[in-house]
């Protein structure tokens, strides 16, 4: 009869979910009595999904009865998918052995023990060999946290054909770069003919601390105190003012889009662009007909020379139950040679300063100027446990700016939200 | 004018104004297929100008890279067998409560009423962590359950349904009882089959919601086993850049499942189905 | 003896019938629920499970002198306020639209319901560009200033943020209540039309006379769930514009998310969703009785 049919489907179903729900937690032993060491890496391009696989293959076989190597993709959208997951698996005791985290997020990580300090990872004259930016980057409290086999940087990109046209010069080193008001002057000139001078929204989330942050940097001051304990008197400081009230000039004279359309710069609507060094490959592949060039990151007047770095890096969790085996599989991933391959297959400069001989485009211009920048003038986010209210507050507190709120209001609300989050789960330890 | 020719104007004014209210709606939809069939650097070109909807260079270019780049029919297949279950079971279950308090006297209706009808007001951001808490408990972790038995259950449903049975004669229901049918023999035989358009269209609602539902399986799924396709889309947004190509085309995919449900239900809403009355 | 049995299975049957739906409620909305509220009153820190303490009705007293709270607040009835019967009466408008005989309603059908189908991320990547401030990029602000109007920061500009997000909301939102209420307009019988027309009812006297009244369930049904919706308002805010700018789109359901994922204040954030259904449950008890009478 119909109505038994359907009750025993409806059993049969329910009772068939139930079933396959027996026991998933992480498998830390498998059968064969090896080690199980879960990786957790956001997904990506075709190039490293590959090379995952190649480089789980070849550790397993290498240590084949005692390590077993598992490396799962965790979808990436914004970082903020990735660390909902990270959150819910924190919540259930559940993390992986080795996670990767965004760069900045380290601090927050490792300052809530939820990650394990590596110092021992690697030897002195080992550690020597990684780039300072990234080292920085994955310190906190004086210990590192995490290693990383990719950095980051961001250079101002022009339109080689209207710079030319207006007659303005490009800084031949950096010494030479563009001050405040060379790139305010610049935007103006190139504004034109619906075209925009410049755009320094990479986008409304991370973008806007990664980007923005250096122009507090080079103005003498920071977002936080450098033990990361302290957000007022620094983000909202007479210098930090001073970099905000730039940047919204930029935006308020119309020299810059506060709604950036997607590709601007590459579709010629923008004469000039706050670009990552990703950049450069689209518009290789891409944009073969735009005449543009790479130049230095912009320095306040009589300023310091900096610029953003940063990108993912791998940790330890204190989830995992054999730290020997789980060091084993740091050192693998972040040998010279494996750093050098991820960095080749994803086309990002390596941290591994012995990769750069092996990665001669880096002696090129122009990707020698994303080199330049990274080893001499890259600063790293700040390091604290409260960067994801600092992040969060300042990319608000920006907007706010351009949509005319007072740049001291908006910069006081943003440290007083960053110290409330520091003070109340932190300060007492 | 005549009757003929009032008909006429009529029916023109019918087609004219729906298309341009139409093509409102849909172009977004318009966009997005032109978008996919384009090379990455067309899309965001001239988004100012009806160029826009029309791929100049179309090409199937970035269907091959999707299918070639991810395991795609399987994310597919993923997504249609968890999303079919919980509907097929949320019909079931929630239509059979529905009814209950439509039509029932029981103690306790007014208080399921009132709790169901509170119960849809607690946004799911709310209570996502907790009841993650709740599936790594019961070891439901990356598989099937979790995507499923969360949400067989729904008060939007249940509501939906009472609304609806609420308006069914009633001497239909006795003519039955006389017919010696007991209630739940009422129900399959009698009210089930008159109440095809209210399925079919908590089918399609249910069907884009879960079809759509990206934060859930984030959390409970991990690795490429279960994956749906909307995790699968998301992952396209990782790489620095981003490239929209894919992006549109397997998002144009994931749009096909749902119109071709959407296309199937259409029998319900034909027009002219017969009076609810009572034949003899 | 016919009826006391009659009734006794009768209820019988009411129990079966509830018991899959009640108890997969109670097991999986009802017992998280509870948790939430729990967590409303402890200090629990996402990042830190294992310290989670007791603290009492502190969030609470926050909360109520939190500022961005009450603004969040306010955004939500203004949305609500706006959207319920803005896209009711757009989604009705839709359905009595399409209902005709006439060849091609499916595909019309299809085309208003289409925004369901297509993603959020198509939808605010093109509605960014129809928003954009830049009369050189956004559509709607050249087409203002051809008409010789000033152009509007439309999602840039705090004072029009939340409006324009009402105006895209409902077009996104009529598919959905338009197919509910071309199910109801289904279920009335069509010779009540006929005996309207027979009685010289024209087009807009059988509307109100034989549409309205036999739809007055699925309406009801319509607002109640569209106020709800509207109260729980998040993927716009999120996906477009983050609470801003000036915190004119920050909704409640967003204030939850953004303390509870992004600023681990996961106790606060259950504190917010706490209040959050006290205030949406009274305003649907409150909705229900006046529909009622």
């Amino acid at each position: 009869m119909k109505r038994k049919g359907i009750a025993a489907v409806f059993t049969v179903m329910l009772a068939g979910c139930l079933c396959t729900g027996c026991g998933q937690t992480k498998e830390r032993v498998n059968e064969a009595g090896e080690s199980v060491i879960t990786v957790w890496s956001p997904t990506d391009e075709p190039a490293i999904e590959e090379w995952w696989v190649e480089k789980t293959e070849t550790f397993n076989q290498a240590h084949k009865g005692r390590i077993h190597l598992r490396r799962e993709a965790i979808v990436r959208a914004d970082s903020y998918a990735y660390e909902d997951k990270i959150n819910a698996a924190i919540t259930s005791n559940d993390l992986p052995d080795i996670l990767f985290v965004d760069g900045p997020t380290v601090s927050v990580y490792a300052a809530n023990e939820i990650i394990l300090p590596l110092d021992d990872l690697f030897s002195e004259e080992e550690w020597g060999d990684f780039l300072d930016s990234s080292k920085q980057q994955n310190t906190y409290d004086g210990k590192i946290y995490a290693v990383g086999a990719t950095e980051s940087s961001v250079a101002l990109f022009y339109n080689a054909d209207m710079l030319a046209e207006a007659g303005i010069r490009i800084p031949e080193s950096k010494e030479e770069a563009w001050t405040w008001t060379e790139f305010y002057d610049a935007a103006k000139k190139l504004t034109k003919d619906g075209v925009v001078g410049t755009n320094i929204i990479m986008d409304k989330g991370e973008g806007l601390p990664y980007v923005l942050e250096q122009f507090w940097i080079s103005n003498g001051t920071d977002l936080v105190s450098a033990d990361g304990s302290q957000a007022d008197g620094y983000i909202n400081s007479p210098e930090g003012i001073e970099a905000a009230e730039f940047l919204n000039s930029l935006i308020q004279g119309g020299y810059a889009n506060i709604d950036p359309i997607q590709k601007e710069f590459h579709n010629g609507r923008a004469a000039t662009m706050l670009g990552g060094s990703w950049e450069v490959a689209t518009l290789e592949n891409d944009y073969p007909d735009l005449n543009w060039g790479i130049t230095y990151f912009p320095v306040a007047e009589n300023g310091i020379l900096s610029s953003p770095t940063g990108d993912w890096v791998a940790s330890v969790t204190k989830n995992t139950q054999d730290m020997e085996a789980a060091r084993e599989v740091m050192r693998f991933l972040f040998s010279g040679e494996n750093v050098t391959t991820y960095a080749k297959a994803i086309s990002k400069p390596p941290t591994r300063i012995s990769s750069y001989d092996v990665l001669t485009e880096y002696n090129e211009y122009p990707r020698s100027l994303i080199k330049e920048q990274l080893m001499e003038t890259g600063h790293p986010r700040p390091r604290t446990p409260s960067y994801s209210v600092l992040s969060a507050e300042f990319s608000e507190a920006m907007l706010n700016i351009f949509t005319g709120v007072d740049a001291k209001e908006a910069l006081d609300a943003a440290a007083a939200a960053t110290d409330k989050d520091y003070n109340k789960y932190y300060a007492q330890e | 004018m005549t009757q003929k020719q009032r008909k006429q104007m009529g029916s023109l004014a019918f087609y004219i104004g729906n298309t341009i209210i139409g093509l409102i709606f849909v172009s977004p939809l318009i966009w997005m297929i032109s978008a996919s069939l384009k090379p990455e650097a067309e899309i965001f070109k001239g988004l100012n100008s009806i160029s826009t909807f029309i791929p100049k260079a179309a090409s199937l270019a970035n269907y091959q890279e999707v299918f070639s780049r991810i395991n795609m029919w399987k994310f597919i297949f993923n997504s249609l067998f968890y999303v079919m279950v919980i509907i097929a079971l949320d019909l079931f279950v929630n239509s059979l409560c529905g009814y209950a308090l439509a039509k029932f006297e029981f103690k306790g209706k007014n208080a399921l009423l009132t709790l169901v009808i509170s119960l849809m007001v607690f946004p799911a951001e709310a209570i996502m962590l907790p009841m993650y808490r709740e599936m790594a408990d019961l070891g439901w972790i990356n598989t099937w359950a979790s995507l499923i038995v969360p949400f067989v259950a729904k008060c939007f449903s249940i509501y939906m349904f009472r609304q609806f049975f609420l308006d069914i004669p009633n001497d239909l229901l006795e003519a039955a009882k006389i017919d010696g049918c007991g209630p739940v023999k009422t129900f399959f035989r009698v009210v089930v089959p008159i109440s095809g358009t209210v399925y079919a269209t908590i089918l399609i609602l249910d069907f884009v919601a879960h079809w759509n539902d990206f934060m859930w399986p984030l959390l409970v799924v991990t690795g490429e086993e279960k994956r749906t396709i909307q995790l699968a889309i998301q992952t396209f947004f990782g790489s620095k850049p981003i490239n929209y190509g894919p992006i549109m085309a397997s998002l144009t995919i994931s749009a096909i499942p749902m119109l071709l449900m959407f296309v199937f239900l259409q029998k319900y809403y034909v027009e002219g189905i017969a009076s609810t009355g009572i034949k003899g | 003896m016919q009826v006391s049995v009659n009734k006794k299975s009768e209820r019988k049957a009411a129990y079966l019938f509830i018991i899959p739906a009640v108890v997969l409620l109670a097991a999986f909305l009802i017992y998280p629920a509870l948790q939430t509220v729990r967590y409303a009153f402890t200090d629990y820190n996402i990042m830190r499970p294992d310290r989670i303490r007791f603290c009492g009705f502190n969030n609470f007293i926050e909360l109520f002198q939190d500022k961005d709270f009450w603004i969040a607040v306010k955004n939500t009835f203004h949305f609500t306020v706006l959207v319920v019967p803005f896209q009711t009466v757009l989604a009705l408008a839709l359905a009595l639209l399409i209902s005709s005989r006439r060849k091609g309603v499916s595909i019309f059908r299809a085309a208003y319901f289409s925004p369901q189908v297509t993603s959020m991320v198509v939808v605010a990547i093109l509605w960014t560009v129809l928003y954009n401030s830049n009369p050189n990029s956004g559509l709607l602000n050249a087409l203002l200033v051809k008409l010789g109007m000033e152009p509007s920061g439309f999602l840039s500009d705090p004072k029009t943020a939340m409006n324009s997000i009402i105006f895209m909301s409902a077009w996104q939102g009529a598919g959905y209540q338009m197919m509910i209420f071309l199910a109801g307009l289904q279920g009335i019988p069509k010779d009540q039309y006929e005996a309207a027309s027979i009685d010289g009812a024209g087009k807009i006297k059988s509307f109100l006379y034989v549409t309205l009244p036999g739809l007055k369930n699925v309406i009801s049904y319509v607002i109640m769930i569209t106020v709800i919706q509207a109260m729980k308002l998040f993927t716009q805010p999120y996906v477009m514009t983050k609470g801003g700018p000036q915190n004119a789109t920050r909704t409640l359901v967003y204030y939850v998310y953004e303390q509870g994922f992004q600023k681990r204040n996961f106790g606060y954030a259950c504190a917010v969703a706490a209040v959050f259904f006290v205030i949406v449950i009274s305003l649907s008890v409150g909705m229900k009785k006046i529909i009622k009478a």
